[in-house]
């Protein structure tokens, strides 16, 4: 019984994800559209006469409407061809493998670095010492403002023009994985890194702080438990829900926001990818690029949810 | 700064290309030790997006890394020299008939694509056609030719018939006629090529190339090159400065200042290689009175448009569009300002009281907005109030560029009569000044009937300075292109335009 009711929960779960990324094709199917010109106007722009640009809308599809344009793409997705990029007539498949290594290791290298940090600036903030708390509260409201360019700079400035610890840019070298040279991955990654954590301990400082105030809490604190254990022990469980949305939201931003780290730095990710076929009106790249972000974010939404469940659920 | 890591690696790799037998006759000594192996690949960190990187020759090439990818694997008919002369390449000879209509062209015979077959005239004629069929997308580069009309005569001659007589082909043969396999269909990858470089695989950003030891041409000094596709300029001028690629090509003029005295690189500048031209449409109020374009000429204070727009780093510009094309008049006076006469000529017009204007710029290159804001205020003193409207670089080319009255343009080293195919002719597709005189167009054509090449160099040279004094153009100013290379790196190409894709003799230093 417990087994059925566990898959219809699965089944609705992976129903509701498939409805969000639906709906989020479409929404950056629109939005990108809604861009003006198309990948013929742009790529030429101004240099070719109007009988060749429609030439070259004619021979790229572009000339057909929205909605059948859409619903080949939608078909082609689902059937595992995400097309060809409008702009290089390559497979969208190779674009995105070539580049999802360098990506995923920045995120993931980022994500690790983020995730102990979160928690420990927040609780920092809240039970910290005494006259540390503003300061941290401070750091950590601020950082989550900034933007990644100025982090980045100061990155540089710091650790590389003063210091000379790293190089102020990552080319990596031709046939080389990006986990060959992790000095390379030490900017990128730290420029990801802060803002990401600055922003999740910003979040995280209130709900730790609803519940250091919960009464079982207080009194594992008034019986002498130590800051760390009253933070592992009580706090974090209880925070388990909100901190895995909260990683659900910031592993598809890191995903998706490569884009300002990959560009400063000069390496050739799915961020610098995305933000190039926007430029070009890419539009088959945009929508696979954009779909994987969402797609990161939403299976992290979906697992946030069960978790939730999970711990909740015990209690009810 | 040394990153010890990094170079293990790199040294690794080469010392085990070595025990392979990869290079039985490398040009370094023999006894290489690893610093030496290290220095057989020359790093280049190239303009342009990896995500555009082209793979099709003959289509678009949006940046500068998919022309030096090119010109590494393949052969093309001529080259531009650096003093503007036409040089052969894989074409020896072009010769024509009395008429300047039938070019026979003769080609190398001891050139052989990587897959063994020899380079044959079939070969050079398919590629150029395959160039007429891409014409929207190379912006007509083969529009003077009547390509179904040509023929090929034998293994190493073609005839090349033109549509008009045309006394330039050797240049319109220049830089871009990279030449394929007869019979090549799938672009996508990179097809056999007779170049000095044969592609050997890399990744999305950096792609690499091995020495093809069986070129015709001068042995290149490198045994690899590596091409590096970074948009930003920043981060490539950076990444020559940290070791990490040996060319930076375009990179911004404040770190050239900043690192003029580095003894440890080498700043190459270009002169006359990037000018961003004021347009004015000779069809569109208040600029189709020659008095009012004449007035913005002189208004113009281009010695503090060059210092503010490219730090200096250029000379100011006397309204000519080419002025390093072999053709360009010579003996002109510098223009320079002279707001009392502007303000006469705007009288005469009919605009004592001054005129509103909108002037569009865009941020697609650097410093174009700034220049539209100091333009701004310079014709303020002669009564054209130009308001600055800024158009987002990626569609600054679609909704500006060769459709509004007034703007800032962009304009990349190349040759008079490309400019001219382009912009100046009456079918040109992007006529953006709507310079449409017949008189110009008759002495264009009978410019390019002239045989002798002093006579006809004097006519284009005409051609140019009535365009100067009538046209739709203002130059102000011309930035010199700014490389940075590692000390004592040699062989770096000459001259702006195609010649700067050209980099299969660069060589490393000591």
């Amino acid at each position: 019984m417990r087994l059925r009711r566990a898959a219809t929960l699965l089944a609705a779960m992976v129903a509701r994800g498939l409805t969000l990324l639906a709906a989020a094709s479409v929404m950056i199917f629109l939005a990108a559209e809604a861009l003006p010109g198309d990948a013929a106007e742009v790529r030429f722009g101004g240099r070719a006469t109007p009988e060749q640009v429609a030439q070259i809308r004619e021979a790229g599809g572009l000339d057909r409407p929205p909605h059948a344009r859409y619903l080949d793409w939608l078909a082609g997705t689902l059937a595992g061809r995400p097309g060809h990029s409008y702009v290089t007539g390559r497979p969208v498949a190779d674009l995105i493998s070539e580049r999802a290594p360098v990506t995923l290791l920045l995120a993931g290298a980022a994500l690790a670095l983020a995730c102990p940090a979160m928690p420990a600036l927040a609780w920092l903030a809240v039970r910290g010492p005494r006259r540390l708390r503003p300061v941290i509260t401070v750091l950590v409201v601020g950082g989550a403002a900034l933007p990644q360019v100025v982090v980045a700079a100061g990155l540089v400035a710091l650790l590389s023009a003063a210091w000379g610890l790293v190089p102020p840019v990552s080319l990596l070298p031709a046939g080389a994985a990006p986990w060959q040279h992790p000095h390379l991955l030490v900017l990128p990654v730290l420029t990801l890194a802060l803002p990401s954590a600055a922003y999740g301990a910003a979040l995280l400082r209130g709900v730790f702080a609803d519940v250091a105030a919960l009464p079982f809490v207080r009194d594992a604190e008034l019986r002498g438990l130590s800051s760390l254990a009253v933070l592992l022990r009580y706090v974090l469980p209880m925070s388990a829900a909100p901190l895995a949305r909260l990683l659900a939201v910031i592993s598809g931003g890191l995903v998706a926001g490569t884009a300002v780290a990959e560009t400063l730095f000069g390496l050739a990710g799915l961020g610098e990818l995305l933000v190039t076929a926007v430029g070009v009106r890419d539009i088959p790249v945009v929508q696979a690029v954009a779909l994987l972000a969402t797609a990161v974010v939403v299976c992290g939404l979906l697992a946030a949810d069960g978790i939730a469940r999970v711990t909740t659920g015990a209690r009810a | 700064m040394h990153f010890p890591l990094r170079r293990r690696l790199v040294a690794a790799g080469l010392a085990a290309a070595f025990l392979t037998g990869c290079s039985a006759t490398s040009a370094s000594a023999p006894t290489a030790t690893p610093k030496n192996a290290a220095a057989d690949t020359f790093r280049y960190a190239a303009p342009g997006s990896p995500t555009n990187a082209a793979t099709d020759p003959h289509g678009l090439l949006p940046g500068e890394s998919d022309l030096v990818r090119m010109a590494l694997t393949y052969d093309v008919l001529t080259l531009p020299g650096p003093g503007g002369q036409t040089l052969p390449r894989l074409a020896t000879s072009w010769q024509p008939d009395p008429g300047l209509t039938r070019w026979r062209i003769a080609i190398r015979g001891d050139a052989a694509f990587s897959d063994g077959r020899p380079v044959t005239a079939a070969d050079a004629l398919f590629s150029l056609r395959r160039m007429g069929e891409k014409a929207a997308e190379n912006f007509g580069r083969t529009a003077m030719f009547d390509l179904a009309a040509s023929k090929v005569i034998d293994d190493t001659t073609f005839e090349l018939v033109t549509r008009k007589p045309y006394a330039e082909v050797g240049k319109a043969l220049e830089g871009a006629t990279f030449v394929v396999p007869e019979g090549s269909t799938d672009f996508t990858r990179p097809v056999p090529g007779s170049g000095p470089f044969r592609p050997a695989g890399g990744t999305a950003q950096a792609a690499l190339f091995e020495r093809n030891d069986s070129w015709w041409g001068p042995r290149p000094p490198s045994r690899r090159i590596e091409v590096r596709a970074v948009p930003d300029p920043q981060a490539r001028g950076q990444a020559l400065l940290s070791g990490q690629a040996d060319l930076a090509g375009g990179v911004p003029a404040t770190l050239v200042k900043q690192h003029q005295d580095n003894p440890v690189i080498q700043v190459v500048r270009r002169p006359g290689a990037t000018l961003y031209p004021l347009v004015m449409r000779t069809d569109a109020e208040p600029f189709d009175d020659v008095r009012v374009r004449r007035a913005v000429r002189l208004a113009l204070d281009r010695k503090q448009l060059l210092d503010v727009t490219f730090l200096g780093f250029g000379e100011i510009g006397n309204d000519l569009l080419t002025p390093k094309d072999p053709s360009a008049p010579t003996g002109l006076p510098q223009r320079s300002r002279d707001l009392a006469r502007a303000r006469a000529l705007m009288s005469e017009a009919g605009l004592k009281d001054g005129v509103d204007v909108t002037l569009r710029s865009t941020t697609a290159y650097p410093g174009m907005d700034t220049a539209a804001t100091l333009i701004s205020r310079q014709l303020g003193e002669i009564g054209i109030r130009a308001r600055v409207q800024l158009a987002p670089p990626d569609t600054y080319f679609s909704t500006v560029y060769g459709k509004e009255p007034f703007y800032v343009s962009y304009l990349g080293g190349i040759p008079f009569l490309d400019v001219v195919r382009v912009a100046l002719t009456p079918d040109s597709p992007t006529n953006e000044t709507a310079w449409k005189d017949p008189a110009w167009a008759a002495a264009l054509d009978k410019a390019l009937a002239e045989p002798d090449e002093a006579r006809r160099r004097a006519l284009l040279g005409d051609l140019q300075a009535r365009l100067r004094d009538e046209g739709g153009y203002a130059v102000w100013a011309l930035s010199d292109r700014l490389d940075l290379a590692g000390k004592g790196v040699t062989g770096l190409p000459e001259g702006i335009g195609f010649s700067a894709g050209f980099i299969d003799q660069v060589k490393l230093g000591g």
